[in-house]
């Protein structure tokens, strides 16, 4: 009896089936659609996503949308696995490198040009507006907000150093001689680690893209983003002063996210990883402090021109071509909704970073942050940004052959020769 | 003699039909969740096969083969899994032997204190449980790094994870940790269950300690030796959770194991064919190591 | 017996065992200690070894973080109808914390897989031990051969597979793997083998049908074998964070492991919280393994009596 028993529990395990029998839910004609979002200032966060899909969803009746939240260290590995399982999902929120030099570049991805009508093209920053489109004129992002990639310090211990002389907290740029000299003023000081060059992989690389091609003014690609150019002397030489300065590590046991948080327990007195949510990001204390109540400076990349050019990060959503016209209807919608509609301003907000348009529909985006002191003391460095290379075709490689490149030069590896064997994996990748 | 081989065919047939209905479920899961994906993997091996929808496999023979004879971070990740599954067997097994024979002679509560303790990792999962190694290995603020510097003993912090030299020592200890738990219960039992009388015969007649070890001991455990053998080779050439969490095969692959590093050219570099043929080499590496394994214990029997 | 150790080894190796004892059980001293700590505290650059102040802010955060809901019957094989390969859910539980969810699913999967890898490798384990039928050889070293294989090697393959079965991102893409792995039979075959041929022959003899000399003469001789089977796929699955991570993917699919994996990747900056999930994760199955030590450890301890 026993032994009946547990057979046809077994075959009910195998069947995914439970005894219990509720009534049955109907889901009349909703189209369910699945948002997978990385951590882009709140959009990383449960409760303000649900309040803005609550409002998307009272606004869409019949459109029911999933969210699902990815990580930087994991998130490109789960995407990747999806796609293989066929389940990836609808919607996606990255920046171009991810949806139009990677997945876009692979066929994965839905053409998004028809989204843009003539208004449209003229609202949104151009820059942007090239980076979401590729070689051929398909847009596979359609982009929302924006912001500069820069650097901090801590304020405190740049002034117990007597380093503070070498930053210009008006202009927010500083020479490469300074940044030298402020380097070792904090490493005579504290006899420690300074700052680090985090190579553990994933996320985060255009903080050590920035600082090393601003040094003295190397490139990381070809104007055309074509082929990858990181092998230039400037870069060399920058690579070389980073790896022979007495308080930078070059450390390859923590990623981009470790060294934010270093920086704010106050044990880095730099961080590479740096940007406006970063700058609002009130987890541990109020923004702008470190944990222990240091000030927290954002500064650019120091330059011998001084005229830095940093790295744009670009953020909007994308749209996976799953075989469903209903699904790709359905997040076309919200793409309307929440990148050029009523929802605009709150998608913005809510990622903490500028946005791409000043307009949306008539919805006027430019005083979002009229009363955040933080938010326009940070346009001072938004002349600032540089060309986006990150569409140069081959970037997923090229990003895990740079990781790996700074690994071999911080144990010891002959920068040239190292640089090298980057640019040469990173080409191959870029020219399959 | 005709009546009893048509008998025979008779009850071979028999034979034949219950022993396939006894494997059918077993066999279901087993050819279609293992050998056909395996079969899979020896297939695409022989193709360039990439992600990417816009793409047409090509067949390209063995060239992912010779190209893997060649790649040294696929030779680097062979030789870190063979030091893994090298150094941890055997040192998982002495160790368990030593602390069993430590414990089982003590007061039962005792006994199975110590018992659950050193099972306590094994259950507290390996993700919980590199949560807390992770801490303890930082660089920064790290509890070795701490007491060491405490200690005197170094003066600079070391970059446990972030140094070739140390990385997989690291992952090493972890699995370690984590595998010694069942091996311990497995020698309380069987050194209980040695035959007291052998024993007590030998030291009558004089037998140093190590000498009952060797003689009367270790031969009653040799099953349990066996098995427990078994169980930590597959459970070291499974370490995978570690690395991934841990040091994600750095710093510059040397951590990287094969099983690793499949994933990583898998999800990484986005190269399925050059990944499925690692996965040959290591299950023909496996496969045989098994057999051998196998063929030992069961002459050893 | 007596003197058979001298007195100071005694001591020296109880001394040792007992420093091992500390190192082993500081891992989990951390978490638990951990998870109660204030920010300040955790985020501390020297060891902190014990809260001053207790706060439960860590598990407020856990249990506020993310909602799933707590339980979900679909309709079986209703995948293979829809038009987006979903299945059809007939009753969806209250939204409930998602590590709450997490914990259900885990237990769920290390059951179910521990349940069909026991009673499959039961009857597979007897059959090639004790049937003489043809193909048995190929078998059983096809058996012998796939036993130590880790899962990533058939990685890829696994994942189309499961797609094409439209279990990806399910939990039976999880537990059949681990069912179709063949220690289990392996391990039962050993077993089975030591059970006379002759008491079989008799049964037949009287007539009894094959389910009938399984049920009744062959389960009790290779219960212990069987029990020791259970415990080892109930652990292994429990910690087989590697399937979970390539097959599982939303927020009501995760396990517990994966689940704290992902927590850690997404929240680098708040270690207390961290702690509070890899406590969550760990005390229940501890305290379960206490509660039931003596029959976990006689189950271990009766595969090594044959195995």
């Amino acid at each position: 009896m026993k032994k009946c028993l547990s057979l046809l529990l077994a075959a009910a395990l195998a069947l995914g089936l439970t005894t219990a029998a509720t009534p049955v839910r109907t889901m009349a004609d909703d189209v369910n659609i699945t948002l997978w979002t990385y951590p882009i200032g709140n959009w990383g966060n449960a409760e303000t996503v649900d309040g803005l899909i609550k409002g998307f969803e009272e606004a869409n009746p019949g459109i029911k949308v999933t969210v699902e939240y990815l990580d930087y260290t994991n998130g490109d590995d789960q995407v990747n696995t999806a796609l293989e399982g066929n389940a990836a999902p609808d919607l996606i929120m990255e920046g171009p490198e991810r949806l139009v030099a990677n997945w876009g570049a692979k066929g994965y991805m839905v053409d998004l040009a028809d989204l843009w009508d003539d208004t449209d093209k003229a609202e949104v920053n151009a820059a942007v507006q090239s980076a979401c489109f590729n070689a051929e004129g398909a847009c596979y992002e359609y982009p929302v907000c924006m912001t500069a990639h820069c650097m901090a310090v801590n304020l405190q211990r740049f002034q117990a150093a007597g380093a503070d002389q070498y930053l210009n907290l008006e202009t927010r740029t500083w020479s490469t001689e300074d940044f030298i000299n402020a380097v070792a003023a904090l490493y005579a000081a504290k006899g420690d680690t300074v700052a680090t060059i985090y190579c553990g992989g994933q996320g985060g690389d255009q903080g050590t893209r920035a600082l090393i091609n601003n040094l003295y003014g190397g490139t990381y690609t070809d104007p055309e983003h074509t082929k990858y150019t990181a092998d230039s002397e400037e870069n060399v030489k920058a690579i070389q002063l980073l790896y022979d300065m007495e308080g930078i590590v070059f450390d390859p046991s923590i990623v981009a996210g470790d060294e934010i948080n270093l920086f704010r327990q106050g044990i880095l007195d730099m961080s590479f990883c740096w940007n406006a949510a970063q700058q609002n990001n009130n987890a541990n204390n109020d923004p702008g402090l470190t944990n222990d109540g240091d000030e927290i400076v954002f500064m650019a990349f120091p330059t011998e021109s001084g005229d830095p050019r940093l790295q744009g990060g670009i953020w909007g959503f994308g749209v996976f071509d799953n075989g469903d016209a209903a699904k790709i209807d359905a997040s076309k919608a919200f793409i309307k909704y929440f990148a050029d509609g009523e929802g605009t301003d709150d998608a913005v907000l809510a990622s903490g970073f500028f946005a791409v348009r000043d307009t949306a529909e008539g919805n006027d985006l430019s005083g979002i942050y009229a009363d955040n002191a933080i938010m326009s003391e940070f346009t001072k460095i938004m002349p600032f940004l540089g060309d986006y290379y990150q569409v140069t075709p081959g970037w997923a490689e090229a990003r895990t052959a740079w990781w790996n490149m700074l690994q071999r030069v911080g144990a010891g590896g002959v920068v040239a020769d190292e640089v090298a064997v980057f640019v040469e994996e990173a080409n191959a990748a870029a020219a399959k | 003699m005709k009546k009893k081989t048509a008998m025979s065919r008779a009850l071979v047939r028999r034979e034949t039909i219950a022993g396939y209905m006894f494997m059918l479920p077993s066999l279901f899961f087993f050819l279609v969740f293992v050998i056909y994906p395996m079969f899979m993997c020896i297939f695409t091996s022989l193709f360039d096969s990439n992600m990417g929808r816009n793409t047409v496999d090509q067949f390209i023979g063995f060239a992912n083969y010779v190209e893997l004879a060649h790649d040294p971070i696929f030779l680097g990740a062979m030789k870190n899994t063979l030091v893994i599954v090298l150094v941890s067997v055997p040192t998982v097994c002495a160790f368990s032997l030593w602390v069993a024979s430590a414990i089982y002679d003590m007061k039962p509560a005792l006994t199975s204190a110590f018992r659950v303790i050193f099972y306590l990792p094994v259950v507290t999962g390996s993700v919980a449980v590199t949560v807390v190694w992770k801490w303890m290995y930082n660089n920064y603020y790290g509890i070795f790094n701490y007491l060491l510097k405490g200690a005197g003993v170094i003066d600079k912090n070391i970059n446990w994870l972030g140094d070739p030299r140390f990385a997989l020592w690291c992952i090493i200890i972890i699995l370690f940790t984590t595998s010694v738990g069942q091996p311990i219960v497995l020698y309380v039992s069987a050194l209980n269950n040695v035959d007291q009388s052998l024993v007590e015969a030998a030291a009558v007649d004089g037998a140093t300690r190590f000498q009952i070890f060797w003689k009367i001991k270790w031969p009653q455990i040799m099953p349990t030796t066996l098995y427990i053998l078994v169980i930590t080779t597959i459970n070291s050439f499974q370490c995978f959770a570690l690395i991934q969490l841990l040091t994600s095969g750095g710093p510059n692959h040397s951590t990287d194991t094969v099983m690793y590093y499949i994933y990583y050219t898998a999800f990484k570099l986005y190269r399925y064919g050059y990944g499925n043929a690692m996965g040959v080499v290591l299950m023909i590496t496996i496969a045989i190591l098994s057999a051998v394994q196998f063929k030992l214990g069961q002459s050893s029997n | 017996m007596k003197n058979q150790k001298s007195a100071a080894y005694r001591w020296i190796s109880f001394a040792i065992v007992v420093i091992l004892a500390l190192l082993f059980t500081f891992p989990l001293y951390w978490i638990i200690t951990g998870s109660f700590k204030t920010a300040k505290e955790i985020n501390s650059t020297t060891p902190v070894w014990w809260p001053t102040t207790w706060t439960l802010k860590n598990y407020q955060t856990l249990m506020g973080k993310m909602k799933a809901p707590l339980w979900e019957i679909p309709v079986p094989f209703s995948q293979y109808f829809t038009s987006g390969g979903e299945k059809t859910i007939i009753s969806s539980g209250p939204q409930v914390p998602a590590a709450i969810r997490w914990m259900l699913n885990t237990i769920w999967m290390a059951v179910a897989a521990m349940f069909l890898t026991c009673l499959t490798a039961a009857l597979a384990g007897y059959s090639l031990a004790k049937k003489r039928f043809i193909g048995r050889h190929l078998i059983f070293t096809l058996i012998v051969c796939a036993m130590a294989l880790p899962k990533q090697v058939i990685l890829i393959p696994l994942i189309r597979q499961m797609s094409s079965l439209k279990l990806y991102n399910t939990l039976s893409a999880v537990i059949y793997p681990i069912v179709g792995w063949p220690f289990g039979v392996f391990l039962i075959k050993q077993f089975a083998e030591s059970i006379p041929g002759e008491i079989l022959e008799a049964a037949q003899i009287d007539g009894a049908g094959e389910l009938n000399i399984f049920n009744t003469i062959v389960f009790p001789m290779i219960k212990p074998g069987v029990g020791a089977l259970a415990i080892f796929t109930f652990i292994s699955s429990w910690n087989d964070y590697f399937m979970q991570l390539i097959m599982l993917s939303s927020t009501k699919t995760l396990t517990i492991s994966l689940g704290i994996a992902k927590m850690q990747a997404e929240n680098s900056t708040d270690f207390g919280l961290i702690m509070a999930g890899a406590a969550f994760a760990a005390v229940p199955i501890i305290i379960v393994f206490i509660i039931f030590q003596k029959y976990f450890t006689r189950g271990i301890m009766m595969g090594a009596v044959k195995g």
